[in-house]
């Protein structure tokens, strides 16, 4: 009798059901949904709903087999409680790329990181956007609250992925533009696909050339950036060691033949973005933190928002007289519940800048301002739009 | 029904574009001052404006506008909006942009306040002051701070380096300089001495170039530890640095426009020590010996007055005047330091005075001279150099006018090299003094394969004097600017390095510390690594023929970087590979320090293996020992035990208990080992160590129990011997213990000691 009535109520009363349903994560979401045409209708539902990010952080190393990065998603997703769409990861380039047994050869490193990078991806949903990078250091907010303290990881195992689920009125692009060695001239109309162009509503696009130690690598980075510069947009990103994955175009992306440029864009008429460019100068704390209170004062709103540095491999504790850190402490003072994510790199692209809907706040001079740079670190803040305007 | 539908279907249509356009046309009536009704007074400057734009823009001017029948207003805004704060809010209304700059945030935000401008967002207010207010800290606190710390630090830092290095060798050398002044060979003695110290100075500050940060650190506490000569120098430094650093703009202009001849000095200066040092070791000597030889002429006349030429002389005290001059401003700039300023000037009027003097040709005072203004020099050179730094760029220009410089330039290096860098200076001071030729002839021997690097084998070919020949000059130049990257592309670590060392002295003083900083590391680099990444920096600098040298673009900072590229107009392929070089060489940098950073880690666990190796052997060796030591103890027992079975005949019942009992107690069971090889293989590991410990650890008194023991025990064993190979151990072991227990109550006390004691030993093992 009991057991009668409770299958009545969970198959005909999609209140109940979609509250009960809502405590579960996204895959056991999925799986549920398979029992019947209520409970699929109600999970379509829940997952419409979670439009926040989120993220799975692997900080310590562990065995040997494979990259923490890898088993912290082997075993996240199936916690996480968004359906994934578009995918960044970046993990460290010593452990990703296979550990020092392979250092002889560089053949075996490269294979390597790309079967890491395929296992990764194996993971995540089919069809979701996935680029992958590897870096010499990463940054990362532990998993969990986004009141966590990001880490500053400058050596050793570690790696994020950001999970972007498809959010009402953002629209999340990734684009891969690599050199044309027969072609000198870059060809606009890839920017229109990549909906870098004729796209009133981009806001953000995060840039990051791979393999700049070729030849015309800076030319090319120059290409893309430049015609996108002109734009009212933020532009932050950096100099990577290599991308692993982009499976949009997995069957032409030859990782590590050519220079190039991978990245995401952002757009979305809700998209709000300030960033901020700590030079050479910076290098102590009381300048960190300057920097830090100018982000700050853009006045970027907190709530789903995510924070993104990209700094070079030259700063870090080494220039801040050894004391580690720094800057991410630096911006967790100041932004107490924001996410901060991001790499050490070869060399950054950013500047200081404050993108909102309503207005545009960018230094203007007569030549075009460089957005390239070495030894410094860009700091990006993206709002992704308040979640209750989503809902309304 | 669908005729009428169709009828009332509305369509809109909606202009994206309409709303700016009709901004932009307004904004061109006002520019053509049509159809404007409204006149505005901001500090007796007149604006014309529409009505209707800036009531719709301004809360403000609506209430003001609202109700005014005028065909012609005018108003006058109160004091609070000022010109500056207000014209470019006036152009937001009309053009939805609104310019801001450092000078003008903070009016603009009082007056956008003030008026109720609608649709600006005070975050940018914000956000730009925080800019700006960073900037100015950075620019008028830090300079100070910096300026003796960062700066100072880091320019220093090498110097100080070297200082500490060549402190001593310094004092000494100025004060043979000084006292020897017109003995050049003693000069260039103590210069000799301080090269050879410098140059592994300076080899440490490469090495240590790779933190450049903490090396500065702490080379500047070092140096602030030094003699209080350099710690004056410093501080000179310092004052010299902010008056630099603030005013460097104001300096670097005026110093630019008038004083050709000021900068041409410094620039002949650095131009000619750089040179000096270069020149060696491109041995463009004949080159070098040109404009080595005006230089000297003027330094000579200067210093010895052997060749008084008077022009030089007379040049350098027009200098010297210019110099006041430009030190003047700077130095009321930077009120603060008026000791500076005074000794600055007192310096400069000295420097006059004294090139005067010199004039008057007293060799002797003019060495004096120098040697009393040691300081002073030093401040000027720091001055300078900034300068220096600051026409740079522009060297070329500059030393079209080497000539003149020269003898100025060498001067100024003297003083420099005497004042700052001790070490550095010291020795390009040397190599001007030196410029009497035989000196220096015999010093080349000696330091052979350095001189080849050094700047005074360019200094002696100079000395024969010969009219400079500017171009070569400007060759030379132009070549080297980057002095670093061709002294390290012709490998000479020596000269590389003080020129190095040099160039950081010289860009120091300009330029942002870090900038020097980061040229330091490059020369470290280059030195360490080899000259292949400067090679081909230099190669595709030669690709694109640069107007200017690979070195300037790495080391200058960001903002100077930008404006310098602005001063020039390069073509794209120019401005790619520019960006190019200077982008790899922080790289370069960056890597370097990755790599460093490795080698430590690397070097780190190695010593640890090695640790834990020597360990390892330790142990084993250990173990050995007791290993033998066991076999021994364990032979002795058994010797013990058959001699006990000899001795006392036991009862087979005997045997019993005693094996029951001693079951874990080790001497005891091993009364039976000869008789029960079946006895259990534990039984056996445990004796031995129950015997060590019985022996290390009971000392006279438990052996003395054991011995009655055992004779109690060899009663038993004997009674019992044929029956005991037959029975189980255990059961021989509890007979032993109950009758050691029942005769000897401390015997089980023993036992269980050594139980105890077993346990821990098979443990352990």
């Amino acid at each position: 009798m009991e057991a009668a009535k409770g299958g009545f109520v969970l198959s005909n009363l999609a209140e109940v059901v979609e509250r009960v349903l809502g405590f579960l994560p996204t895959k056991a979401l999925l799986r549920a949904a398979c029992v019947c045409r209520l409970w699929r209708e109600c999970a379509r539902r829940i997952l419409r709903a979670r439009q926040c990010l989120a993220w799975v952080s692997a900080l310590e190393p562990g065995p040997a087999d494979s990259h923490a990065l890898v088993r912290a998603m082997a075993r996240e997703l199936e916690k996480v409680h968004v359906l994934p769409q578009t995918v960044l990861y970046i993990a460290d380039a010593e452990t990703f790329s296979g550990h020092e047994e392979c250092h002889e050869q560089k053949k075996a490193r490269k294979r390597n990181s790309k079967e890491t990078a395929v296992a990764l991806e194996k993971l995540l949903p089919k069809r979701c956007q996935v680029l992958g990078l590897v870096t010499p250091g990463i940054v990362v907010t532990p998993m969990g609250s986004c009141s966590n303290q990001p880490q500053e990881i400058e050596e050793g195992e570690a790696g994020f992925a950001l999970l972007f689920p498809k959010i009402d009125g953002v629209k999340i692009h990734t684009f891969h533009f690599s050199k044309d060695v027969k072609n000198r001239v870059f060809d606009e109309s890839k920017f229109a696909e990549a909906g870098l162009k004729n796209n009133p509503d981009l806001r953000v696009v995060l840039l990051f050339g791979y393999n700049s130690w070729k030849p015309g690598a800076t030319r090319f980075l120059h290409q893309i950036v430049n015609p996108l510069n002109e734009k009212s947009i933020i532009l932050a990103g950096g100099q990577v060691e290599s991308f692993t994955s982009l499976t949009s175009e997995n069957n032409n992306a030859q990782p590590g033949d050519a220079c190039g440029v991978v990245g995401l864009a952002f757009s979305g008429p809700q998209i709000q973005s300030a960033t901020v460019l700590l030079d050479q100068d910076v290098a102590d704390e009381r300048t960190a933190e300057a920097a830090m209170q100018r982000l700050k004062a853009a006045n970027i709103p907190e709530h789903n928002t995510i924070g993104f540095m990209f700094a070079c491999v030259g700063r870090g504790y080494r220039h801040y007289k050894t004391k580690r850190n720094m800057e991410a402490d630096a911006f967790r003072k100041f932004f107490p519940n924001i996410p901060l994510f991001g790499f050490f790199g070869h060399g950054e692209i950013g500047c200081d800048r404050i993108v909102t809907g309503n207005f545009v706040l960018r230094e203007c001079n007569d030549i075009k301002d460089n957005l390239l740079h070495g030894y410094t670190t860009v700091m990006t803040l993206i709002h992704l739009g308040s979640a209750k305007a989503n809902q309304a | 029904m669908s005729l009428s539908e169709k009828n009332s279907v509305v369509f809109a249509y909606e202009s994206s574009v309409h709303s700016t356009n009709v901004l932009l046309s307004l904004d061109d009536q006002r520019k053509q001052d049509i159809l404007c009704d409204v006149t505005i007074l901001v500090e007796d400057q007149r604006f014309r404006a529409h009505k209707a734009v800036l009531a719709a823009c301004s809360s403000y001017f609506l209430s003001r506008i609202v109700g005014q029948v005028d065909a012609d207003l005018i108003i006058t805004l109160p004091e609070e909006v000022t010109l500056k704060g207000f014209s470019p809010l006036l152009q937001f209304a009309y053009t939805s942009k609104l310019i801001l700059n450092k000078d003008n945030v903070s009016e603009v935000c009082k007056c956008a306040e003030f008026l109720g401008v609608r649709n600006i967002e005070e975050s940018c207010f914000q956000f730009l002051k925080f800019k700006f207010l960073d900037f100015k800290l950075d620019q008028q606190e830090y300079p100070r701070k910096k300026c003796c710390t960062q700066r100072c630090q880091k320019a220093n830092p090498k110097i100080a380096n070297v200082d500490d290095g060549d402190l001593e060798i310094d004092d000494e050398a100025e004060e043979l300089l000084e006292k020897d002044y017109f003995q050049t060979p003693d000069t260039k003695f103590c210069k000799d001495d301080e090269n050879a110290k410098s140059s592994p100075a300076l080899q440490d500050n490469a090495n240590q170039v790779c933190d450049p940060v903490q090396l500065e650190r702490g080379s500047v506490s070092s140096s602030s530890s030094q003699c209080p000569k350099y710690r004056k120098f410093q501080k000179a430094f310092g004052n010299d640095k902010v008056h630099a650093s603030e005013s460097s703009s104001s300096v670097k202009d005026i110093q630019m426009l008038p004083t050709a001849t000021l900068l041409e000095k410094e620039i002949s200066d650095n131009d000619g020590i750089q040179k000096a040092q270069e020149c060696v070791p491109m041995q463009l000597v004949s080159k070098c010996e040109e404009t080595q030889v005006k230089m000297e002429e003027g330094e000579e006349g200067i210093e010895k007055k052997e060749e008084p030429k008077r022009d030089s002389v007379t040049q350098i005290v027009s200098c010297p005047v210019e110099k006041m001059d430009l030190a003047a401003p700077p130095q009321n700039s930077t009120a603060p330091h008026g000791l500076n300023s005074a000794s600055f000037l007192h310096t400069c009027e000295q420097y006059g005075n004294l090139n005067i003097s010199s004039m008057q040709n007293t060799v002797l005072a003019d060495k004096t001279v120098l040697g009393t203004r040691v300081g002073n020099d030093k401040i000027e050179s720091q001055d300078d150099t900034p300068a220096k730094v600051d026409l740079c760029p522009r060297e070329a220009t500059n030393i079209t006018s080497a000539g003149d410089r020269s003898s100025v330039e060498r001067e100024v290096a003297e003083h420099l090299a005497k004042g700052f860098w001790s070490d550095i200076y010291s020795t390009e001071a040397c190599q001007i003094h030196l410029p009497p030729a035989a000196p220096q002839e015999s010093l080349e021997p000696a330091y052979s394969g350095k001189k080849t690097e050094c700047p005074w084998l360019g200094i002696r070919i100079s000395e024969s004097p010969e009219p400079c020949s500017q171009r070569t000059f400007t060759t030379l130049n132009s070549v080297n600017c980057p002095f670093i990257s061709n002294l390290s592309t012709e490998g000479c670590s020596n000269s590389s390095e003080i020129s190095s060392a040099d160039c950081v002295q010289g860009q120091q003083q300009d330029q942002c510390p870090y900038n020097y900083v980061i040229s330091l590391g490059e020369d470290s680099e280059t030195d360490t690594e080899g000259d292949s990444e400067s090679c081909s920096a230099r190669e595709q600098e030669c690709e694109v023929k640069l107007p200017f040298n690979a070195q300037r673009i790495i080391s200058l900072s960001r903002n100077d970087f930008q404006s310098f590229l602005k001063m020039h107009k390069l073509t794209p392929e120019q401005l790619d590979c520019i960006h190019d070089i200077r982008r790899r060489s922080k790289n370069r940098i960056a890597a370097q320090r990755c790599r460093k950073r490795k080698l430590d880690c690397i070097q780190n666990l190695e010593s640890e293996i090695e640790k834990l190796q020597n360990e390892k052997e330790n142990l084993l060796k250990e173990r050995n020992l007791i290993l033998s030591t066991l076999g021994e103890t364990k032979q002795n027992l058994t010797g013990l035990c058959q001699q006990v079975c000899k001795e006392a005949a036991l009862s087979h019942e005997q045997i019993q208990i005693l094996a029951k009992y001693s079951s874990s107690d080790c001497p005891l069971s091993f009364l039976f080992p000869e008789r029960e090889r079946t006895a259990p293989s534990d039984s056996e590991l445990a004796v031995p160590a129950c015997i060590e410990l019985a022996d290390g650890l009971s000392g006279v008194t438990p052996t003395n129990e054991q011995s009655s023991c055992y004779q109690i025990v060899k009663s038993v064993c004997d009674s019992t011997y044929d029956q005991a190979q037959e029975l189980h151990p255990v059961s021989v072991r509890t007979v032993e213990k109950a009758t050691l227990v029942e005769q000897c109550g401390q015997s089980g006390g023993i036992t269980d000691f050594c139980q105890q004691m077993t346990d821990k030993c098979t443990t352990d093992e």
